[in-house]
Protein backbone atom coordinates (compact mmCIF):
# COMPACT_ATOMS: atom_id res chain seq x y z
CA UNK A 1 0.00 0.00 0.00
CA UNK A 2 1.40 3.23 -0.63
CA UNK A 3 0.77 6.51 1.79
CA UNK A 4 0.36 9.22 -0.44
CA UNK A 5 0.50 11.75 2.38
CA UNK A 6 3.79 10.80 3.74
CA UNK A 7 5.28 10.56 -0.25
CA UNK A 8 3.49 14.05 -0.13
CA UNK A 9 5.57 15.15 2.58
CA UNK A 10 8.93 13.80 1.14
CA UNK A 11 7.75 15.66 -2.29
CA UNK A 12 7.31 19.06 -0.78
CA UNK A 13 10.88 18.47 1.75
CA UNK A 14 12.74 17.91 -1.05
CA UNK A 15 11.65 20.79 -3.26
CA UNK A 16 12.01 23.05 -0.49
CA UNK A 17 15.51 21.40 0.22
CA UNK A 18 16.54 22.25 -3.28
CA UNK A 19 14.51 24.91 -3.61
CA UNK A 20 17.23 26.53 -6.26
CA UNK A 21 17.37 23.79 -8.48
CA UNK A 22 13.63 23.76 -8.24
CA UNK A 23 13.04 27.39 -9.07
CA UNK A 24 15.25 27.49 -11.80
CA UNK A 25 13.71 25.04 -13.56
CA UNK A 26 10.64 25.93 -12.99
CA UNK A 27 11.37 29.39 -14.62
CA UNK A 28 12.37 27.00 -17.19
CA UNK A 29 9.68 25.38 -17.87
CA UNK A 30 7.62 28.55 -17.74
CA UNK A 31 9.99 29.93 -20.53
CA UNK A 32 8.95 26.99 -22.47
CA UNK A 33 5.31 26.99 -21.99
CA UNK A 34 5.37 31.03 -22.63
CA UNK A 35 7.15 30.33 -26.09
CA UNK A 36 4.37 27.67 -26.89
CA UNK A 37 1.81 29.63 -26.11
CA UNK A 38 3.07 32.51 -28.08
CA UNK A 39 3.29 30.07 -30.53
CA UNK A 40 -0.23 28.82 -30.36
CA UNK A 41 -1.42 31.93 -30.37
CA UNK A 42 -0.02 33.07 -34.22
CA UNK A 43 -1.35 29.64 -35.21
CA UNK A 44 -5.11 29.95 -34.06
CA UNK A 45 -4.98 33.78 -35.33
CA UNK A 46 -3.42 32.55 -38.54
CA UNK A 47 -5.88 29.72 -39.13
CA UNK A 48 -8.75 31.71 -38.22
CA UNK A 49 -7.50 34.53 -40.78
CA UNK A 50 -7.11 31.91 -43.71
CA UNK A 51 -10.36 30.81 -42.48
CA UNK A 52 -12.35 34.04 -43.49
CA UNK A 53 -10.38 33.87 -46.71
CA UNK A 54 -13.10 32.35 -48.36
CA UNK A 55 -16.27 35.11 -47.55
CA UNK A 56 -13.83 37.70 -49.12
CA UNK A 57 -12.50 35.51 -52.09
CA UNK A 58 -13.99 36.62 -55.23
CA UNK A 59 -13.06 35.90 -59.04
CA UNK A 60 -13.59 38.18 -61.61
CA UNK A 61 -14.34 36.87 -65.11
CA UNK A 62 -14.08 39.84 -67.31
CA UNK A 63 -16.35 39.17 -70.60
CA UNK A 64 -16.15 39.69 -74.53
CA UNK A 65 -17.46 43.33 -75.36
CA UNK A 66 -19.94 41.71 -78.18
CA UNK A 67 -21.91 39.19 -75.92
CA UNK A 68 -25.59 39.79 -75.65
CA UNK A 69 -27.70 39.79 -72.65
CA UNK A 70 -28.48 35.85 -73.59
CA UNK A 71 -25.06 34.84 -74.22
CA UNK A 72 -24.12 36.56 -71.08
CA UNK A 73 -27.01 34.66 -69.15
CA UNK A 74 -25.36 31.26 -70.94
CA UNK A 75 -21.83 31.96 -69.50
CA UNK A 76 -23.46 32.46 -65.39
CA UNK A 77 -25.41 29.65 -66.10
CA UNK A 78 -22.06 27.52 -67.61
CA UNK A 79 -20.05 28.57 -64.17
CA UNK A 80 -23.26 28.11 -61.41
CA UNK A 81 -23.51 24.22 -62.57
CA UNK A 82 -19.16 24.66 -61.26
CA UNK A 83 -19.27 22.32 -57.99
CA UNK A 84 -16.76 25.14 -56.79
CA UNK A 85 -18.93 28.07 -57.57
CA UNK A 86 -21.29 29.37 -54.70
CA UNK A 87 -22.63 32.44 -56.65
CA UNK A 88 -22.40 34.96 -59.52
CA UNK A 89 -22.86 38.32 -59.91
CA UNK A 90 -22.96 40.34 -63.04
CA UNK A 91 -21.13 43.63 -63.07
CA UNK A 92 -21.75 45.66 -66.30
CA UNK A 93 -19.06 47.72 -67.46
CA UNK A 94 -21.13 51.13 -66.51
CA UNK A 95 -21.21 50.01 -62.93
CA UNK A 96 -18.07 48.68 -62.89
CA UNK A 97 -16.97 52.39 -63.86
CA UNK A 98 -19.23 53.80 -61.42
CA UNK A 99 -17.48 51.62 -58.88
CA UNK A 100 -13.88 53.06 -60.56
CA UNK A 101 -14.71 56.31 -59.95
CA UNK A 102 -16.01 55.93 -56.28
CA UNK A 103 -12.49 54.22 -55.44
CA UNK A 104 -10.29 57.31 -57.83
CA UNK A 105 -12.76 60.11 -56.35
CA UNK A 106 -9.60 61.73 -55.40
CA UNK A 107 -7.59 61.23 -58.96
CA UNK A 108 -10.34 61.63 -61.18
CA UNK A 109 -8.23 63.64 -64.02
CA UNK A 110 -7.22 59.68 -64.85
CA UNK A 111 -10.71 60.14 -66.38
CA UNK A 112 -10.77 63.12 -68.29
CA UNK A 113 -10.72 62.38 -72.28
CA UNK A 114 -12.28 59.77 -71.97
CA UNK A 115 -15.07 59.26 -74.69
CA UNK A 116 -15.98 55.46 -74.35
CA UNK A 117 -15.61 53.33 -71.37
CA UNK A 118 -12.88 51.12 -71.49
CA UNK A 119 -14.35 48.60 -69.02
CA UNK A 120 -15.60 45.34 -69.97
CA UNK A 121 -18.62 43.81 -68.22
CA UNK A 122 -17.66 41.20 -65.83
CA UNK A 123 -18.79 38.60 -63.31
CA UNK A 124 -18.24 38.17 -59.52
CA UNK A 125 -17.47 34.45 -58.62
CA UNK A 126 -17.52 33.82 -54.81
CA UNK A 127 -16.21 30.32 -54.29
CA UNK A 128 -17.31 27.30 -51.60
CA UNK A 129 -15.39 27.58 -48.51
CA UNK A 130 -13.76 24.38 -49.48
CA UNK A 131 -13.21 25.05 -53.02
CA UNK A 132 -10.81 28.08 -52.19
CA UNK A 133 -7.34 26.79 -52.48
CA UNK A 134 -4.53 27.05 -55.12
CA UNK A 135 -5.16 24.14 -56.81
CA UNK A 136 -9.07 24.28 -57.43
CA UNK A 137 -8.83 27.88 -57.94
CA UNK A 138 -6.68 27.53 -60.75
CA UNK A 139 -8.78 24.97 -62.22
CA UNK A 140 -11.55 26.70 -62.16
CA UNK A 141 -9.93 29.68 -63.77
CA UNK A 142 -8.79 27.47 -66.97
CA UNK A 143 -12.63 25.88 -66.85
CA UNK A 144 -13.81 29.36 -66.77
CA UNK A 145 -11.63 30.61 -69.58
CA UNK A 146 -12.61 27.78 -72.13
CA UNK A 147 -16.45 29.20 -71.71
CA UNK A 148 -16.79 30.85 -75.12
CA UNK A 149 -17.67 34.71 -74.34
CA UNK A 150 -14.66 34.82 -71.37
CA UNK A 151 -12.11 36.95 -72.40
CA UNK A 152 -9.71 36.97 -69.00
CA UNK A 153 -10.18 35.82 -65.77
CA UNK A 154 -8.57 37.75 -62.68
CA UNK A 155 -7.86 36.11 -59.34
CA UNK A 156 -5.07 37.26 -57.66
CA UNK A 157 -2.99 33.91 -57.99
CA UNK A 158 0.41 34.62 -56.80
CA UNK A 159 -1.54 35.82 -53.85
CA UNK A 160 -3.57 32.86 -52.96
CA UNK A 161 -0.50 30.69 -53.18
CA UNK A 162 1.17 32.94 -51.34
CA UNK A 163 -0.98 33.23 -48.69
CA UNK A 164 -1.64 29.80 -48.44
CA UNK A 165 1.83 28.84 -48.10
CA UNK A 166 2.15 31.22 -45.43
CA UNK A 167 -0.32 29.55 -43.79
CA UNK A 168 0.99 25.86 -43.75
CA UNK A 169 4.58 27.08 -43.22
CA UNK A 170 4.24 29.01 -40.35
CA UNK A 171 1.30 26.07 -38.76
CA UNK A 172 4.65 23.73 -39.18
CA UNK A 173 6.87 25.91 -37.52
CA UNK A 174 4.34 26.40 -35.14
CA UNK A 175 3.92 22.31 -34.61
CA UNK A 176 7.62 22.03 -34.71
CA UNK A 177 8.39 24.86 -31.82
CA UNK A 178 5.25 22.93 -29.61
CA UNK A 179 7.12 19.43 -30.26
CA UNK A 180 10.83 20.87 -29.68
CA UNK A 181 9.92 23.03 -26.73
CA UNK A 182 7.41 20.31 -25.30
CA UNK A 183 10.54 17.59 -25.57
CA UNK A 184 12.57 20.35 -23.64
CA UNK A 185 10.54 20.72 -20.85
CA UNK A 186 10.40 17.11 -20.59
CA UNK A 187 14.12 16.67 -20.83
CA UNK A 188 14.44 19.74 -18.02
CA UNK A 189 12.17 17.80 -15.60
CA UNK A 190 14.05 14.54 -16.54
CA UNK A 191 17.44 16.38 -15.39
CA UNK A 192 16.10 18.14 -12.64
CA UNK A 193 14.51 14.50 -11.12
CA UNK A 194 17.81 12.79 -12.16
CA UNK A 195 20.15 15.05 -10.05
CA UNK A 196 17.64 14.56 -6.87
CA UNK A 197 17.66 11.16 -7.64
CA UNK A 198 21.25 10.87 -7.77
CA UNK A 199 21.69 13.10 -4.70
CA UNK A 200 19.40 10.41 -2.20
CA UNK A 201 20.89 7.51 -3.41
CA UNK A 202 21.66 6.30 -0.36
CA UNK A 203 18.80 7.00 1.34
CA UNK A 204 16.86 4.91 -1.64
CA UNK A 205 19.16 2.13 -1.04
CA UNK A 206 18.20 2.11 2.57
CA UNK A 207 14.29 2.27 1.37
CA UNK A 208 15.10 -0.66 -0.59
CA UNK A 209 16.86 -2.47 2.15
CA UNK A 210 13.93 -2.11 4.37
CA UNK A 211 11.14 -3.20 1.94
CA UNK A 212 10.01 -0.63 -0.07
CA UNK A 213 8.31 -0.76 -2.85
CA UNK A 214 9.13 0.96 -6.12
CA UNK A 215 6.09 3.13 -5.53
CA UNK A 216 6.96 4.12 -2.73
CA UNK A 217 10.26 5.53 -3.98
CA UNK A 218 8.51 6.80 -7.06
CA UNK A 219 5.97 8.30 -6.08
CA UNK A 220 7.46 11.33 -4.49
CA UNK A 221 10.30 12.30 -7.35
CA UNK A 222 6.71 11.76 -9.93
CA UNK A 223 4.96 14.36 -7.16
CA UNK A 224 8.35 16.77 -7.92
CA UNK A 225 8.02 16.54 -11.58
CA UNK A 226 4.39 17.13 -11.28
CA UNK A 227 4.90 19.81 -9.33
CA UNK A 228 7.98 21.49 -11.14
CA UNK A 229 5.64 21.02 -14.84
CA UNK A 230 2.75 22.79 -12.84
CA UNK A 231 4.00 25.48 -11.40
CA UNK A 232 5.59 26.25 -14.55
CA UNK A 233 2.69 25.79 -16.47
CA UNK A 234 1.01 28.29 -14.06
CA UNK A 235 3.97 31.02 -14.63
CA UNK A 236 3.53 30.94 -17.91
CA UNK A 237 -0.39 31.34 -17.87
CA UNK A 238 0.08 34.51 -15.82
CA UNK A 239 2.42 35.29 -18.66
CA UNK A 240 0.53 34.97 -21.57
CA UNK A 241 -2.73 36.69 -19.94
CA UNK A 242 -0.58 39.39 -18.48
CA UNK A 243 0.71 40.27 -22.15
CA UNK A 244 -2.87 40.14 -23.30
CA UNK A 245 -3.68 42.35 -20.39
CA UNK A 246 -1.45 44.73 -20.98
CA UNK A 247 -0.19 44.62 -24.68
CA UNK A 248 -3.39 43.55 -26.45
CA UNK A 249 -6.90 45.01 -24.65
CA UNK A 250 -4.61 47.94 -23.36
CA UNK A 251 -3.22 48.65 -27.52
CA UNK A 252 -7.02 47.56 -29.10
CA UNK A 253 -8.60 50.69 -27.26
CA UNK A 254 -6.21 52.83 -29.71
CA UNK A 255 -5.82 50.42 -32.52
CA UNK A 256 -9.39 48.72 -32.86
CA UNK A 257 -7.40 46.65 -35.42
CA UNK A 258 -6.16 44.08 -32.61
CA UNK A 259 -9.51 43.65 -31.42
CA UNK A 260 -9.92 41.39 -34.39
CA UNK A 261 -6.87 39.47 -32.95
CA UNK A 262 -8.22 36.07 -31.02
CA UNK A 263 -6.81 35.33 -27.92
CA UNK A 264 -7.46 31.43 -27.19
CA UNK A 265 -7.49 31.70 -23.26
CA UNK A 266 -9.46 28.17 -22.70
CA UNK A 267 -6.61 27.02 -24.29
CA UNK A 268 -4.15 28.31 -22.48
CA UNK A 269 -5.84 27.71 -19.23
CA UNK A 270 -4.82 24.11 -20.23
CA UNK A 271 -1.34 25.17 -19.72
CA UNK A 272 -0.44 24.06 -15.89
CA UNK A 273 -2.63 20.84 -17.07
CA UNK A 274 -0.15 20.37 -20.05
CA UNK A 275 3.00 21.19 -17.39
CA UNK A 276 2.18 18.75 -15.00
CA UNK A 277 2.15 15.88 -17.63
CA UNK A 278 5.00 16.56 -19.57
CA UNK A 279 6.71 17.07 -15.65
CA UNK A 280 5.35 13.40 -14.29
CA UNK A 281 6.50 11.86 -18.24
CA UNK A 282 10.21 14.01 -17.28
CA UNK A 283 10.16 12.68 -13.89
CA UNK A 284 9.13 8.72 -15.08
CA UNK A 285 11.74 8.34 -17.74
CA UNK A 286 14.39 9.92 -15.18
CA UNK A 287 13.40 7.56 -12.83
CA UNK A 288 13.44 4.65 -15.11
CA UNK A 289 13.50 0.83 -13.68
CA UNK A 290 14.38 0.56 -10.13
CA UNK A 291 16.07 -2.35 -9.50
CA UNK A 292 16.82 -4.28 -6.36
CA UNK B 1 12.06 -20.80 8.69
CA UNK B 2 15.43 -20.32 7.15
CA UNK B 3 16.93 -23.44 4.68
CA UNK B 4 19.68 -22.69 2.86
CA UNK B 5 20.53 -25.95 0.51
CA UNK B 6 23.82 -26.39 -1.28
CA UNK B 7 24.25 -22.45 -1.57
CA UNK B 8 27.21 -21.26 -3.61
CA UNK B 9 28.33 -17.32 -3.62
CA UNK B 10 31.40 -16.43 -6.06
CA UNK B 11 32.60 -12.94 -6.12
CA UNK B 12 34.44 -12.27 -9.46
CA UNK B 13 37.76 -14.76 -8.67
CA UNK B 14 36.63 -14.80 -4.85
CA UNK B 15 33.99 -17.06 -3.48
CA UNK B 16 31.80 -15.93 -0.22
CA UNK B 17 30.16 -19.05 0.61
CA UNK B 18 30.69 -22.49 -0.94
CA UNK B 19 28.08 -25.50 -1.44
CA UNK B 20 26.64 -24.16 2.18
CA UNK B 21 23.83 -26.24 3.47
CA UNK B 22 22.21 -24.94 7.06
CA UNK B 23 18.55 -24.49 8.15
CA UNK B 24 16.96 -22.23 11.25
CA UNK B 25 14.39 -22.97 12.92
CA UNK B 26 11.21 -21.05 13.65
CA UNK B 27 12.28 -18.81 17.15
CA UNK B 28 15.38 -20.10 17.09
CA UNK B 29 18.38 -17.69 17.94
CA UNK B 30 21.65 -18.78 16.31
CA UNK B 31 25.12 -17.06 15.90
CA UNK B 32 27.32 -17.21 12.90
CA UNK B 33 30.98 -16.39 13.53
CA UNK B 34 34.05 -16.69 11.48
CA UNK B 35 36.79 -14.23 10.75
CA UNK B 36 36.98 -11.28 8.36
CA UNK B 37 35.77 -12.68 4.84
CA UNK B 38 34.73 -16.41 5.97
CA UNK B 39 31.24 -15.09 4.32
CA UNK B 40 29.21 -14.16 7.49
CA UNK B 41 27.53 -11.14 5.77
CA UNK B 42 27.32 -12.80 2.47
CA UNK B 43 25.27 -15.39 4.18
CA UNK B 44 22.86 -12.35 6.00
CA UNK B 45 22.70 -10.86 2.44
CA UNK B 46 21.44 -13.48 0.59
CA UNK B 47 18.41 -14.28 3.36
CA UNK B 48 17.37 -10.44 2.85
CA UNK B 49 18.18 -11.03 -1.33
CA UNK B 50 20.64 -8.48 -1.41
CA UNK B 51 22.40 -10.98 -3.02
CA UNK B 52 21.41 -13.62 -5.26
CA UNK B 53 23.06 -16.81 -4.92
CA UNK B 54 25.22 -18.60 -8.07
CA UNK B 55 24.49 -22.07 -6.71
CA UNK B 56 21.60 -23.84 -4.58
CA UNK B 57 18.24 -22.65 -3.26
CA UNK B 58 17.29 -20.39 -0.28
CA UNK B 59 13.64 -20.71 1.83
CA UNK B 60 13.16 -17.75 3.69
CA UNK B 61 9.73 -17.19 5.74
CA UNK B 62 8.21 -19.91 2.79
CA UNK B 63 9.82 -18.04 -0.11
CA UNK B 64 11.66 -19.45 -2.52
CA UNK B 65 14.20 -16.65 -3.47
CA UNK B 66 15.38 -18.32 -6.16
CA UNK B 67 13.57 -17.23 -9.60
CA UNK B 68 11.85 -14.55 -6.66
CA UNK B 69 10.54 -12.19 -9.03
CA UNK B 70 11.89 -8.20 -8.50
CA UNK B 71 8.85 -7.08 -7.60
CA UNK B 72 8.13 -9.50 -4.65
CA UNK B 73 11.53 -8.67 -2.72
CA UNK B 74 10.43 -5.94 -1.02
CA UNK B 75 7.36 -8.32 0.79
CA UNK B 76 10.02 -10.81 1.55
CA UNK B 77 12.25 -7.67 3.18
CA UNK B 78 9.27 -6.84 5.15
CA UNK B 79 9.52 -10.18 7.11
CA UNK B 80 12.89 -9.41 7.98
CA UNK B 81 14.42 -7.20 10.30
CA UNK B 82 18.20 -6.44 9.48
CA UNK B 83 21.10 -4.30 11.66
CA UNK B 84 23.52 -3.48 9.30
CA UNK B 85 27.07 -3.38 10.17
CA UNK B 86 27.62 0.46 8.30
CA UNK B 87 24.13 1.23 10.22
CA UNK B 88 22.58 2.89 7.30
CA UNK B 89 21.16 5.75 9.00
CA UNK B 90 19.70 8.86 7.33
CA UNK B 91 21.38 11.83 8.29
CA UNK B 92 19.06 14.37 7.47
CA UNK B 93 16.32 12.76 9.32
CA UNK B 94 16.07 12.78 13.30
CA UNK B 95 16.07 9.51 15.05
CA UNK B 96 11.97 9.44 15.57
CA UNK B 97 12.45 9.55 11.68
CA UNK B 98 14.81 7.23 11.42
CA UNK B 99 13.04 4.50 12.70
CA UNK B 100 9.19 5.20 11.70
CA UNK B 101 10.20 5.05 8.09
CA UNK B 102 10.71 1.11 8.86
CA UNK B 103 6.90 1.68 9.04
CA UNK B 104 6.05 4.16 6.81
CA UNK B 105 7.19 2.17 3.56
CA UNK B 106 4.66 -0.25 5.25
CA UNK B 107 1.90 2.43 5.21
CA UNK B 108 0.95 2.39 8.22
CA UNK B 109 -0.92 5.33 9.67
CA UNK B 110 0.71 8.30 11.48
CA UNK B 111 -0.70 7.55 14.58
CA UNK B 112 0.28 4.59 15.16
CA UNK B 113 3.64 4.89 13.54
CA UNK B 114 3.75 7.76 16.46
CA UNK B 115 2.59 5.63 19.00
CA UNK B 116 5.21 2.20 18.12
CA UNK B 117 8.33 4.58 17.67
CA UNK B 118 7.99 5.98 21.16
CA UNK B 119 7.36 2.81 22.53
CA UNK B 120 9.99 1.10 20.73
CA UNK B 121 12.43 4.07 21.98
CA UNK B 122 11.83 3.55 25.54
CA UNK B 123 12.56 -0.13 24.63
CA UNK B 124 15.96 0.59 23.66
CA UNK B 125 16.67 3.67 26.21
CA UNK B 126 16.72 6.44 23.49
CA UNK B 127 13.09 7.96 24.45
CA UNK B 128 14.91 11.58 25.42
CA UNK B 129 16.92 11.53 22.16
CA UNK B 130 13.79 11.33 19.79
CA UNK B 131 14.58 14.93 17.74
CA UNK B 132 18.50 14.26 17.47
CA UNK B 133 20.17 13.39 14.67
CA UNK B 134 22.38 10.36 13.85
CA UNK B 135 25.59 12.79 14.03
CA UNK B 136 24.98 14.11 17.36
CA UNK B 137 24.90 10.67 18.49
CA UNK B 138 27.63 8.36 19.96
CA UNK B 139 28.52 4.72 18.40
CA UNK B 140 25.99 2.95 21.12
CA UNK B 141 23.57 5.28 20.68
CA UNK B 142 23.35 5.07 17.17
CA UNK B 143 23.33 1.01 17.39
CA UNK B 144 20.13 1.24 19.15
CA UNK B 145 18.18 3.59 16.71
CA UNK B 146 19.55 0.83 14.04
CA UNK B 147 18.19 -2.15 16.04
CA UNK B 148 15.06 -0.14 16.86
CA UNK B 149 14.39 0.36 13.21
CA UNK B 150 15.03 -3.56 12.67
CA UNK B 151 12.40 -4.59 15.65
CA UNK B 152 9.76 -2.15 14.96
CA UNK B 153 7.73 -3.79 12.46
CA UNK B 154 7.98 -7.15 14.67
CA UNK B 155 9.52 -9.06 12.00
CA UNK B 156 9.51 -12.71 11.62
CA UNK B 157 12.97 -12.89 11.36
CA UNK B 158 15.84 -10.13 12.69
CA UNK B 159 19.56 -10.51 11.47
CA UNK B 160 22.33 -8.99 13.11
CA UNK B 161 25.95 -7.85 11.15
CA UNK B 162 28.64 -7.48 13.71
CA UNK B 163 26.08 -5.93 16.26
CA UNK B 164 28.15 -5.17 18.70
CA UNK B 165 31.30 -4.51 16.51
CA UNK B 166 33.02 -1.04 18.09
CA UNK B 167 30.28 -1.15 21.20
CA UNK B 168 31.83 -1.08 25.00
CA UNK B 169 31.34 -4.00 27.15
CA UNK B 170 27.56 -2.32 28.54
CA UNK B 171 26.17 -1.38 25.21
CA UNK B 172 26.66 -4.52 24.00
CA UNK B 173 25.39 -6.53 26.96
CA UNK B 174 22.40 -4.12 26.42
CA UNK B 175 21.92 -4.70 22.43
CA UNK B 176 21.86 -8.91 23.36
CA UNK B 177 19.15 -8.04 26.08
CA UNK B 178 17.10 -6.43 23.29
CA UNK B 179 17.45 -9.47 20.74
CA UNK B 180 16.68 -11.87 23.27
CA UNK B 181 13.86 -10.51 24.71
CA UNK B 182 12.78 -10.17 20.64
CA UNK B 183 13.94 -13.37 20.50
CA UNK B 184 11.48 -14.40 23.88
CA UNK B 185 8.33 -13.24 21.46
CA UNK B 186 8.77 -15.41 18.80
CA UNK B 187 11.36 -13.71 16.28
CA UNK B 188 13.99 -15.96 14.81
CA UNK B 189 16.72 -14.23 15.21
CA UNK B 190 20.57 -14.87 13.44
CA UNK B 191 23.78 -13.03 14.87
CA UNK B 192 26.81 -12.46 12.56
CA UNK B 193 29.78 -11.84 15.18
CA UNK B 194 33.86 -12.61 15.40
CA UNK B 195 33.18 -11.80 19.29
CA UNK B 196 32.86 -15.14 20.90
CA UNK B 197 31.94 -13.14 24.37
CA UNK B 198 28.56 -12.51 22.76
CA UNK B 199 27.36 -16.26 22.46
CA UNK B 200 29.75 -18.01 24.93
CA UNK B 201 27.83 -20.97 27.37
CA UNK B 202 24.34 -19.15 25.95
CA UNK B 203 23.17 -22.66 24.75
CA UNK B 204 22.25 -21.22 21.35
CA UNK B 205 23.74 -23.11 18.26
CA UNK B 206 27.07 -21.33 17.00
CA UNK B 207 27.48 -21.27 13.07
CA UNK B 208 31.10 -21.53 11.94
CA UNK B 209 32.38 -20.33 8.69
CA UNK B 210 36.01 -19.76 7.29
CA UNK B 211 36.45 -18.67 3.37
CA UNK B 212 33.32 -19.60 2.71
CA UNK B 213 32.81 -23.03 4.52
CA UNK B 214 31.40 -24.15 6.83
CA UNK B 215 33.16 -25.79 9.22
CA UNK B 216 31.07 -26.52 12.12
CA UNK B 217 27.45 -26.09 14.00
CA UNK B 218 27.76 -26.85 17.63
CA UNK B 219 25.87 -25.73 20.69
CA UNK B 220 27.99 -23.25 23.07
Amino acid sequence: MIALPYSLVLAVKSLLKEKWINLLSVLTIASGLLIISIAVFGVVNITAATHQLPEKFSMIVYLDDSLQKKDIDGVINSLKKNNSVHSVKYISKEEALEEMKGLLKDSDYVFEGLDDNPLPDSLELKLREESVGPETVKKLARETLGIEGVREVDYGEKFLAMLHGVKAGLQTVGLVLIVMLSVGIVFVCYSTVKILFYRRTEEIETYKLLGATRSFIRLPFLIEGAFLGAAGGIISLLGILSFNYLVLLRLSLSMPLLRKILFPTDLFLLLPIAGLLLGITGAAIALGRIRY
Amino acid sequence: MIHFRNVTKDYDTQTALRDFTLSVEKGEMLFVTGPSGSGKTTMLKLIYSAERPDKGTIEIAGWETDGLRASSIPFLRRNIGVVFQDFRLLDNKNVFENIAIALRIRGIGEREVKGKVYETLKMVGLRHKADAYPRTLSGGEQQRVVVARAIIPDPTILLADEPTGNLDANSAEGIMRIFKNVNAKGTTVLVATHNKELFRNSGRRVVKLDMGNLVGVETA
